[in-house]
């Protein structure tokens, strides 16, 4: 389970994230929506080490995390992708992941043998069918479209096996159409991998069709958080952020 | 920038122990090779020039083979890697006339040296990102040279180490013959450039080129960029280090030019010039270079000049290096044969 | 080391005005050549590793035309003019090629045109050491102040290097150009979708950084000799400055420039051979501490 605890940062003056206080139990998936500059990408990188809280906890299985490196959190279990995909431009698609299956096992500084190792095969191969990207293996990352340099990102952070995946914006820069495809792949991902989702998205119609849990956060603080349901009857989060055509839409 | 990916083309499709290990067989069968021809060139030829020709591109071909690993697979601009050329020269050549120890002791004595040295310098160094990273180095290269010129009574100032350096015979190689300089100069390059490739083509390898295209999202799949950026700066002075020590084996001397920035500079030129996509390419660019300064002094005292002209019409005409321009028209031959 | 030197020194007032004296000649100058060295940093994101040059030919310029006309006032001139012109053909002709390229591209361009110009001077001037000589007009008594020695021309070259920095500052801060410049510096897209033509503004912040350090090297020529070449050390110190002060900043170039030339003067005295490597420590000290410099932006 991970739990957020107190967790407050501010860039000078200006609260980003205020005293958020989360549980994501095993397995769930949660979506987190808010206005822009709610802070829920600064979130992200809290939780990820990107930026260092000011205070409160983060623990994973009762481990905490806050104020630790990008890398210890990434070996702890929680894995991330990108709003805009963050891929490695010059690496096939293959060898991205073998080298991430590298690093995992901690066999990133291995000079004596020859890349790619064997025992990192299958992870990679796994990561790669998963995702719809095997056939695309030979392909350099730079030359793949935006949608798949997207589902790179995302194969990226499951090749490491994480507990938690945290999506920034998944479908960002997408049409419609391939919105819900990228929605249904990640849903998939979630049911068959039986791990802790956690995504920003602002699609409002794919957050309340898919996501079993709710969060909403805005300057900063958790407006609300519970089931579709529960959300789209709260008066704050109507107030402040669904308006009025979202509640008539409801009842 | 695209990795050699002809070769891998082939073997990525078939992830097994034996492709990766018959990567390696055949680097150790192109080595062999490459030290058999030279071995026997002396053979072939009785010229004293060729195979100092030869020596000097072992020193030079090291040095910047090695900036390679640091500019072309991890992105960090060096602009003092000359640095640990001219530590090695230095450092063997007063291990070498201080304690009276033996070649191959004064060799691992100097290699130490450069470990410490580098560790230090690279520790500070690699923090900084980009111009600064550059800087930091070059600083760093200009404070070596001036403590040079300034340590007198250790360096000999601006006249450099004389008197010769002695050149002990150990395991019946006798390093004052000139062939056997010429076949030990040899050996040292082929080593040099076949651990050099290992480390390229291991995992580290690959580690190296994740931090060059996107260090950021390395450190999120668990590496620790700082970490495997000081590996391989203080790996890279250490290849540098024994260009450093051929040179000074071959002068019999060590000279504040070589660990002036200058050196830094043309080892950026010569990846340049060769290109640095290609893990030959600085060794290509080393040879051009080194055959275009010999010719040029020779016709002109103006050698400047035309340097330069050679420099532009790479940066500005065609944008990449030699081995760049030969792999990407070999690619598109390929793709076309293949339809 | 001589630290009883340095002492020494420090406890005599004629001494000590001395030395100040010629740190700060030291320092006006580097703050000449590092200013354009920011300046061109801050709008056109470019490294001039050429930048020396200018200031060698600024100095053979004011040299030439100090021969041929006695000038001393016209030989500035020319000194400052015929480098910016330089700095724009530099600038047009060959640093527009390669913006958007590597920084390796940049830099080699640069070290290029640093091997070629040496051997221009060298084919026009000659190889060997040359002097312009000390004008008629400033051969006259030095001043005395506090015990001090102070040759007038001293006073001269601090007045007008800081004469320029603050019409520089000023321009900047204040006219039209000056606020084009520092927009073009912060979002060179916008400058462009304004309709200003940027290819004139980084010419023109080119031929002005030229212009500034062949204006110093036409102040150095009285007081130092000239040389194919003459232009790297110059050329390091400024990078030293620069990155001391913070890349892109005005003020940081002035502070880091004195700074740097204090540090000559008076190491020179205390470590008369490791007076460089002064430099070097302190640029390593400052970076370490401060990465982006004394005055630079945090790198965010």
């Amino acid at each position: 389970m991970l739990e957020i605890c107190g967790l407050s940062k501010s860039f000078g003056g200006v609260k980003a994230t205020d005293d958020v206080t989360l549980d994501f139990a095993d397995g769930s998936l949660t979506a987190v929506i808010g206005p822009n500059g709610a802070g829920k990408s600064t979130f992200f990188n809290l939780i990820t080490g990107a930026l260092r809280p000011d205070a409160g906890q983060i623990l994973l299985d009762g481990v905490e995390l806050a104020g630790r490196s990008p890398p210890e959190i990434v070996r702890h279990g929680i894995g991330r992708a990108f709003q805009v995909a963050s891929i490695f431009p010059s690496l096939t698609v293959q060898e991205t992941m073998l080298a991430a299956v590298c690093a995992d096992q901690r066999r990133a500084s291995v000079l004596h043998r020859r890349f790619p190792l064997p025992e990192t095969r299958d992870r990679a191969e796994h990561a790669m069918e998963l995702l719809g990207l095997a056939s695309k293996r030979n392909r350099v990352a730079a030359t793949l479209s935006h949608g798949d340099q997207k589902l790179l990102d995302i194969a990226l952070a499951l090749v490491l096996d994480p507990k938690v995946l945290l999506l920034d914006e998944p479908t960002a820069g997408m049409g419609t159409e391939e919105r819900w495809r990228m929605i249904d792949k990640v849903r998939e991902l979630w049911e068959k991998q039986k791990i802790t989702v956690v995504f920003i998205e602002h699609d409002m119609d794919i957050v309340f069709k898919i996501a079993p849990k709710i969060v909403v956060l805005c300057y900063g603080r958790i407006l609300a958080s519970g089931t579709p349901d529960e959300i789209r009857r709260n008066e704050a989060v109507i107030d402040a952020y669904l308006g009025t055509e979202h509640h008539e839409a409801a009842v | 920038m695209s990795e050699a990916q002809a070769e891998q083309g082939a073997s990525t499709l078939n992830v097994s122990r034996t492709g990766a290990k018959s990567q390696r067989y055949r680097d150790v069968l192109i080595a062999l090779i490459a030290f058999t021809v030279l071995a026997s060139l002396p053979m072939l030829t009785s010229s004293k020039f060729l195979l100092d020709f030869v020596i000097r591109c072992s020193a030079y071909g090291l040095f910047a083979t090695s900036l390679n690993l640091l500019v072309g697979y991890t992105g960090l601009t060096s602009f003092g890697h000359g640095m640990f050329f001219g530590l090695g020269a230095y450092g063997y050549g007063l291990v070498m006339q201080k304690t009276g120890v033996s070649i191959p002791v004064a060799f691992v004595a100097t290699l130490l040296i450069t470990l410490v040295v580098a560790t230090v310098i690279g520790a500070i160094c690699v923090r900084l990102k980009e111009i600064y990273f550059a800087f930091v180095t070059l600083a760093f290269q200009m404070l070596i040279h001036s403590t040079i010129l300034s340590w007198v009574s250790l360096t000999g100032g601006d006249q450099g180490l004389r008197g010769g350096i002695p050149r002990p015979a150990f395991l019946g190689i006798d390093l004052s013959n000139h062939l056997h300089l010429y076949i030990f100069s040899c050996a040292l390059l082929v080593i040099g450039l076949l651990l050099m490739r290992q480390i390229a083509q291991s995992p580290f390898g690959y580690t190296l080129r994740m931090i060059r295209d996107n260090a950021a999202r390395a450190s999120f799949v668990g590496i620790d960029v700082y970490r495997a950026k000081l590996t391989i700066f203080v790996l890279a002075a250490l290849f540098a280090s024994v260009g450093g020590m051929i040179m000074a084996l071959f002068v019999s001397g060590a000279y504040p030019e070589f660990a002036y920035w200058t050196i830094s500079g043309e080892g950026i030129f010569i990846n340049m010039l060769g290109g640095v996509t290609t893990f030959l390419g600085p060794m290509v660019g080393t040879v051009l270079l080194l055959i275009l300064n010999d010719t040029v002094t020779r016709f002109t005292e103006y050698h400047g000049i035309v340097l330069g002209i050679v420099i532009l019409f790479f940066a500005i005409g065609l944008r990449k290096g030699l081995m760049d321009f030969a792999y990407e028209w070999y690619a598109q031959r390929r793709d076309r044969e293949r339809g | 080391m001589d630290l009883d030197a340095l002492t020494g020194c420090l406890a005599s007032s004629a001494c000590l005005v001395t030395q100040t004296t010629s740190g700060l000649i030291i320092g006006m100058l580097l703050f000449l050549v590092a200013v354009g060295l920011t300046l061109i940093f801050g709008v056109l994101k470019v490294v001039n590793f050429s930048h020396g040059a200018f200031y060698m030919f600024g100095a053979y310029f004011a040299m030439t035309a100090y021969q041929l006309t006695g000038s001393f006032a016209l030989a500035m001139f020319c000194g400052a003019a015929g480098t910016a012109v330089i700095g724009l053909i530099f600038e047009r002709v060959f640093m527009s090629r390669v913006y958007g390229a590597d920084v390796l591209m940049q830099l080699l361009v640069c070290y290029a045109f640093v091997l070629i110009f040496d051997d221009v001077v060298r084919m026009i001037w000659g190889p060997e050491f040359k002097s312009m000589g000390m004008p008629a007009a400033f051969q006259v008594m030095p001043l005395f102040i506090a015990g001090g020695v102070v040759p007038p021309y001293y006073l001269l070259l601090i007045g007008v290097a800081l004469a320029a920095a603050l019409i520089l500052g000023l321009g900047l801060a204040r006219t039209r150009i000056g606020k084009v410049i520092r927009a073009a510096a912060h979002n060179p897209g916008m400058v462009s979708a304004l309709g200003i033509n940027t290819g004139l503004i980084y010419g023109g912040v080119f031929a002005l950084g030229g212009m500034l350090a062949g204006l110093a090297g036409a102040l150095a020529a009285p007081v130092r000799s000239l040389t194919p070449g003459m232009g790297f050390s110059v050329l390091i110190e400024s990078f030293i400055v620069t990155v001391i002060g913070g890349m892109g900043s005005i003020l940081g170039a002035l502070i880091g420039a004195l700074l740097i030339g204090l540090i000559r003067s008076f190491g020179s005295l205390g470590f008369p051979l490791f007076t460089e490597g002064l430099m070097y420590l302190f640029m390593v000290i400052v970076l370490v501490s401060r990465p982006s410099g004394l005055f630079g932006k945090e790198v965010a």
